[in-house]
């Protein structure tokens, strides 16, 4: 992973220096092993810290929208993260000409709550190949397969590749099973209605109302929530069953043919509530009746703002 | 003149299912049938009339669901014949999107039915919604993402 | 003096109170610890070394509150009742009950008292348990507090061995232990030197002395932007804070309730008006806001640091943001004069 840090040092810092770019969002090391954190480098910026490994956990994408159209922005993007990208483009929140994006293959983000589960938190050191990661715990090493720790939405990843980079670091990963994502809605909807429920039910039980999923979701950047209306009171701002289930049954709704499965939700939350059930069954109908995967490129229209007349089999009447 | 005799089917109904009826403005062409929407509709059924079949918010339903109401009827103009054009289709896209995740944690989709009404259509709403509450009654009675019903006086539970 | 509670006879006890008191201790939920009601089919959680995810704050200032309900029929509000059945909070960590100690300013001041904050902590009995390992994200020592600091519990124990080391600290705790074996001077030697072990542990993170100050001077910095750039203003911290106690009333309507709920400053919403002005506008100021009010304002106000170091917002940031870390290199920074 070294070399990744180097070569990405090599091309931000070309950019930085013919100025083609006014800020690179990428990473940054940080006190704990654990956690480097987006980072945002400008012209006359040391990159003596940059980081870039499988514990990047966040999705870049989200930045974009914080950042006028004009703004030149250079981002290194994974697969999931590029194809949000793409969808905040045909979204019109930010120019393809001003962007330069470094496309990184992904081999899956590693979950920190299950190094947590596995190993406490007293981690001092932490290291990665392709098939393994390293961590040093009290002076002495462990080391696990990726797959044990990677994050479950990794696991069902579809497009490990970056689909719009200008420029490819790392070489190509094979593309992902699709059947994984649809074996794990056909197995949920399997269960009883009651049993479905009842799961729904469990999960938005320990909701606390953070919204920490809405922030760290870089679809989610409405600068109007529909939860902080008043007029009309669509849902209770309160913890109670009501709100809750509104908040975890619209949010989802609402990123319908706008997500990428990236998983940032599931890492953002304090309650450790597993959401992409729900977008996940979102997905794969729309990609089932629509034929549509998001950000696939930045010009097809998500099928929400795609109607046309030949909708008229759908009436059904 | 209840709903089932007026339609010709036999039923004994002790309660009867709480319908929220979402109606376009523009879907029902017989005055007759209009005015039996704005007069005549039996208590049970709560009419929240709308611009267009567009203009109704997945949030809307989910309310009505929230309140407690056994089904769910909207009624639209078919394609073609939408007065802004576009509206049914846009709701007819994202209310299937919508319903197949409710059905999804659980809540059946068929409590939810869309009834997109022809020109030459007269007296058919009277049928649809009778037949509809003779299908609720069949269905078991749901208590599923019904969280905001309350005991007090007023609102759907009146 | 200290009682000894043997470990393998703690549920015993806990279900003997049980019948007068509810009590309430962490169990487990998921992959964390949560504080619920204990019954005998509870499982206790006394070994994670940290907190509980979720704030006991919740227990004397819940997350939502009602405060009034509309009764139509009269055309009238109701108060509703504030819960005063006894408790016992058992297993409390002292960062989290020095928390009280802080919001019992907020809620009990001179000017107003709350009755709703006041009812459940005067009924309450607080059972501390001290840190034997506090985890490296902790920072108690470093703003006044420690692993096994007494502010705002009635008794506090310390794992050992078999036992569980009871020191009672007021009239409360004596109650609850009174009864129990007391241990030997020797056992006593040596939980104090476990305690001071864990104390002396931790590294101070970052200077206070002066901090305040300093804060002060930098308000106008551009560190300020460099903060807000990655964080993502999602509010986690402010939920996970056993010392923030901002709150929005919303008249529930459709409900006929006045609630009290939790608010963040960390929302643009929470500080815009009506007119559409917005005091805090972005994340830069929000984010400034947050680390202000802890280490300058609450100092303003009551003369203390208004953070117990709990670490939760360093361990549940989504971008990984270390409040110590960004104190740090806050004291270090030059103050900037806004030239005109």
């Amino acid at each position: 992973m070294a070399e990744l840090v180097s070569e990405l040092r090599t091309q931000i810092e070309r950019l930085l220096a013919d100025q083609s770019i006014d800020v690179f969002i990428a990473f940054k090391k940080a006190d704990s092993p654990l956690r480097p954190q987006p980072a945002f480098f400008r012209s006359g910026d040391a990159l003596t810290d940059l980081e870039y490994n499988s514990l990047c956990q966040n999705n870049l994408g989200n930045y974009l929208t914080r950042y006028p159209n004009e703004t030149r922005i250079g981002m290194v993007v994974r697969g999931c993260e590029s194809r949000t990208v793409n969808a905040l483009l045909v979204e019109k929140q930010h120019i393809r000409e001003n962007l330069t994006l470094i496309g990184v293959p992904c081999h899956g983000i590693v979950d920190i709550k299950k190094i947590i589960e596995h190993y406490g938190e007293e981690i001092t050191g932490y290291s990665e190949n392709q098939t393994d990661i390293t961590i040093i715990l009290q002076g002495k090493e462990h080391t696990l397969p990726r797959e044990e720790l990677l994050h479950d939405s990794c696991l069902r990843c579809l497009h490990p590749n970056p689909v719009n980079a200008d420029i490819l670091i790392g070489d190509p990963l094979p593309e992902g099973d699709p059947s994984l994502v649809r074996k794990k809605v056909d197995s949920f909807e399997a269960l009883s209605r009651d049993d479905r429920y009842n799961w729904f039910k469990q999960e938005a039980e320990r909701c606390i109302r953070c919204y920490a999923c809405r922030e760290a979701c870089p679809m989610c950047y409405c600068t109007e929530c529909f939860v902080d209306f008043n007029q009309p009171r669509w849902t209770e701002s309160s913890i109670s069953p009501a709100g809750t289930h509104a908040w975890h049954i619209i949010r989802a709704f609402h990123q319908a043919g706008r997500c990428t499965s990236c998983g940032a939700c599931e890492r953002a939350c304090p309650v450790d509530i597993k959401m992409t059930y729900l977008t996940d069954k979102l997905n794969e109908d729309i990609l089932e009746i629509y034929n549509f995967e998001t950000g696939m490129n930045d010009e097809t229209q998500p099928p929400f703002a795609a109607f046309n007349m030949d909708d008229k089999k759908r009436f059904v009447a | 003149m209840g709903l089932a005799a007026a339609s010709g089917s036999e039923s004994v109904m002790k309660t009867r299912p709480k319908i929220a009826l979402f109606q376009c403005q523009w879907c029902l062409y017989s005055e007759s049938d209009q005015d039996w929407v704005d007069h005549q509709l039996p208590p049970s059924i709560h009419l929240i009339k709308t611009s267009c079949t567009g203009r109704i918010n997945p949030l809307y339903i989910l309310n009505a669901i929230q309140g407690g109401v056994d089904g769910i009827v909207i009624s639209g103009c078919l394609p073609e014949k939408c007065h802004y054009k576009e509206g049914n289709l846009s709701a007819v896209r994202q209310h299937e999107a919508f319903l197949g995740l409710l059905d999804y944690i659980g809540y059946e989709r068929e409590r939810v039915r869309f009834l997109w009404l022809d020109l030459q259509d007269r007296g058919r709403i009277q049928r649809e919604l009778a037949d509809f509450e003779v299908f609720l009654e069949e269905l078991q009675p749901t208590n599923t993402l019904a969280t905001r019903v309350s005991e007090t006086i007023g609102g759907l539970n009146g | 003096m200290m009682y000894l509670l043997e470990k393998k006879k703690i549920n015993t006890e806990l279900s003997a109170w049980a019948k007068d008191y509810e009590v309430i201790t962490p169990q487990k939920v998921e992959n964390y610890t949560q504080f619920l009601p204990f019954d005998e089919s509870s499982t206790l959680e006394l070994t994670n070394p940290h907190n509980t995810r979720y704030p006991p704050k919740a227990l004397f200032f819940p997350q939502t509150e009602t405060m009034l309900t509309y009764n139509s029929r009269l055309g009238r509000f109701e108060e509703t009742q504030v819960r005063d059945e006894p408790r016992i909070i058992f297993g409390i960590r002292p960062c989290d009950a020095s928390a009280f100690a802080l919001m019992d300013t907020v809620f009990l001041s001179e000017d107003y008292t709350d009755p709703y904050w006041k009812t459940k902590r005067e009924s309450a009995i607080v059972v501390g348990l001290g840190c034997n390992n506090p985890p490296q994200t902790c920072f108690c020592t470093t703003v006044g507090g420690g692993p096994f600091n007494h502010e705002g519990l009635d008794a506090l124990l310390t794992d050992h061995g078999e036992f569980f080391f009871v020191q009672v600290l007021t009239e409360k705790g004596r109650a609850l232990f009174e009864d129990l074996p007391l241990a030997s001077e020797e056992q006593v030697n040596e939980i104090k030197k476990i305690q001071k072990k864990a104390s002396d542990k931790m590294a101070p993170a970052f200077e206070t002395k002066g901090l305040k100050q300093k804060l002060d001077i930098i308000f106008e910095s551009s560190y300020w932007e460099k903060i807000a750039e990655s964080c993502l203003g999602c509010g986690i911290c402010t939920f996970l804070c056993p010392t923030c106690f901002c709150f929005d009333i919303v008249d529930e309507v459709q409900r006929k309730k006045r609630i009290r709920n939790w608010d963040t400053c960390m929302f643009r919403i929470y500080s815009q008006e009506a007119s559409g002005h917005n005091p805090r506008p972005s994340n830069r100021e929000r984010t400034r806001q947050r680390l202000m009010h802890k280490y300058s304002y609450w100092l303003d106000q009551i003369g203390e640091i208004g953070c117990t170091g709990c670490g939760r917002c360093v361990r549940y940031c989504p971008v990984g943001l270390d409040i110590r870390a960004m104190l740090r290199i806050a004291s270090q920074q030059e103050s900037e004069v806004i030239h005109a």
